[in-house]
């Protein structure tokens, strides 16, 4: 299921090609050519997973279909629910949802004594300061359902979380919406990738997040694999992703797990259903093929042989550029030269000329991807940086 | 020219396939394609690409300011993509031309009579079908050449860089195009999709 707003299509429909399997693609929004391939493209209501399911059991009798992937938070849900429909490799649905929906997550790790921040459930229209009396700062305040850390935000103080609610209420745009306040935790933060099988996770990867992630907002920029944890608290970390997986119930398919550590061991932060976002799964290859991440979600849906899951030895890093500032993208200055930069394998610009850019906590579209590889981390993270420092963005207000 | 002064973006299609858009024309005589180094011989560009250690070129695919490399090398782009870049900004730098034009075919060639009505076909479908489709996304789909039952395209309007172009290339037209010209036996698209300045669907999401 790819959404039309997904990064994710020419890896997955390609990886589709790589292994010689017939693909139906289905999107929320009607492809011009669905009337020409009704087998290869469908059209369903993401934000209805039953519909869907409903949907996709009819189509099937006509078109069987063996294995069924969502692509990001939201089709994971509706990939459950067909999964579960017709039977196929997949999770249970109340696993998906907890996974999609931030404080069910909370309650179900809570409950198996998963390490995570404290946290409660307000809605957008109580009164901010009458929260605020209850809040231990620093807080982060979260909307439930936005992706890429979108309208997430740190409050110091009474004044700041005022701000923060009031900030995310127009964000969010929904006043009777619940959102979330949590304990602010200090530390390093670390990303872990796996694919669970059969309730037992495999760890595809864990990338360092070098940049600190303090606030007062959560722009991610550079993922650098392997990470230079040590081997110990590596294991911590995927013991403490591992406990997360069970506690919410998720028996099947690809993993993308934010979790940081400091003195007291490592907590997690989100986990979600689905890879790891945007484009940045360039970077991960997995044995001597060199095969891609989506040909093993793929695989792994389809029941087929897996490669090797072992990530290649070298170190791989990308840096999701930050956003440059407000206003409306006129030139980017600077890519040929970026990607002159040794270890340099791609700098990919997805704005295009005349977008409007928004920076966080309102927007959250990188407008490009920057990929490197390397001996070491260090010399990965370093070539990104000088990469990024070539590039120029031309904007207009 | 100073190499300084050629640009070169590498956009992987997927594992095989790798389209190098150029700030300079390279070759502006239509679309000229090779499927080995015997066929590479008189044009420095191809024959340089060809004769990259370990890459496998299996074919290449000049037109414009757009080069589309075919490898059988399973080392993905990322790591094999700056010699590609190397030898089209040394070949370019050169005085002789990067690209000649290929040789007439021999009178009765069949190959040649082949690609002829098979782009008349094409075009009939890219025309009555392909192109009132998707028309209702404000795009539009080029036929750029047929070769070797190759069907060379180039997307514009809403199709350029648009996040569903594959979508539509791979479920649309390949569908269309094996249904009513079965004889085709792929496609190459030649899109500058990094230019596209009003793509139908952009990807939002991280």
């Amino acid at each position: 299921m790819l959404p039309t707003t997904t990064y994710r299509t020419t890896a997955f429909v390609e990886a589709a090609r790589q292994i010689g399997v017939e693909l139906t693609v289905a999107s929320e929004q009607a492809s011009t050519f669905a009337a020409a391939n009704p087998a290869g493209l469908l059209t369903l209501d993401f934000k209805n997973p039953q519909r869907a399911a409903d949907d996709v059991q009819v189509f099937a009798r006509q078109q069987p279909i063996q294995g069924v992937v969502g692509v990001d938070d939201d089709t994971a849900i509706v990939a459950a629910s067909i999964a579960q429909r017709l039977k196929l490799k997949g999770n249970p649905t109340p696993a998906a949802e907890a996974a999609r929906d931030k404080h069910r997550q909370r309650e179900l790790l809570a409950k198996a004594g998963v390490p995570i921040p404290r946290f409660m459930l307000r809605r957008l229209d109580e009164d901010p300061a009458a929260i605020a009396r209850s809040v231990t700062f620093p807080s982060v305040v979260k909307p439930l359902r936005l992706s890429a850390s979108r309208g997430v935000m740190r409050a110091d103080s009474v004044q700041g979380f005022i701000n923060a609610q009031n900030r995310l209420n127009a964000i969010v745009c929904e006043p009777e919406a619940s959102f979330l306040i949590e304990e602010f935790i200090p530390g390093y933060e670390v990303a872990l990738e796996g694919l669970v099988v059969n309730r037992r996770l495999h760890v595809l990867a864990i990338f360092d997040k070098p940049d600190p992630l303090d606030g007062p907002f959560f722009e991610e920029t550079i993922y650098v694999t392997p990470s230079t944890v040590p081997a110990g608290l590596q294991s911590s970390i995927k013991d403490c992703a591992e406990r997360a997986v069970r506690a919410l119930g998720i028996t099947e398919g690809p993993v993308h797990a934010e979790l940081r550590y400091n003195e007291n061991g490592p907590w997690l932060i989100e986990l979600a259903a689905r890879p790891i976002g945007g484009r940045c799964s360039a970077v991960l290859r997995f044995g001597d093929q060199k095969v891609s991440l989506e040909e093993i979600i793929l695989r792994h849906a389809l029941g087929m042989a897996l490669p090797s899951l072992h990530r290649e030895r070298v170190a791989a890093g990308v840096m999701m550029i930050p956003i440059p500032g407000a206003g409306t993208l006129q030139d980017v200055r600077g890519v040929a030269e970026a990607k002159t930069v040794p270890l340099i394998e791609d700098v990919q610009i997805t704005a295009h000329p005349g977008e409007r850019l928004v920076p966080f906590p309102e927007g959250s579209r990188y407008p490009g991807f920057i990929f490197a590889r390397g001996e070491t981390p260090s010399a990965v993270e370093a070539a990104l940086r000088a990469a990024h420092a070539k590039l120029t963005f031309e904007l207009s207000s | 020219m100073a190499a300084a002064e050629i640009r070169i973006t590498a956009e992987p299609i997927d594992n095989q396939r790798c389209k190098f858009v150029v700030s300079v024309p390279v070759w502006a005589g239509g679309v000229r394609r090779f499927t080995g180094a015997d066929e590479a011989k008189g044009s420095p560009l191809a024959e340089a690409i060809f004769a990259i250690p370990g890459l496998a070129v299996s074919e290449l695919i000049v037109s414009g300011n757009i080069i589309t490399v075919v490898k059988q090398s399973p080392e993905p782009w990322q790591a094999v993509g700056k010699p590609v870049g190397s030898a089209i900004r040394s070949i370019l730098t050169a005085d002789a031309p990067a690209v000649t034009a290929a040789p007439k075919p021999a009178s009765g060639d069949g190959s040649a009579v082949t690609d002829d009505a098979l782009y008349e076909r094409v075009a009939k479908v890219f025309d009555e079908q392909v192109n009132p489709m998707v028309a209702r996304h404000g795009g539009r789909v080029e036929l750029i050449d047929v070769q070797d039952a190759v069907v060379m395209l180039r997307m514009g309007g809403g199709c350029q860089g648009c996040g569903m172009a594959d979508v539509t290339l791979r479920q649309g037209i390949e569908g269309m195009l094996a249904q009513f010209v079965p004889a085709v036996r792929g496609i190459v698209d030649i899109t500058d999709h990094t230019s596209g300045a009003n793509p139908y669907f952009q990807a939002a999401k991280k």
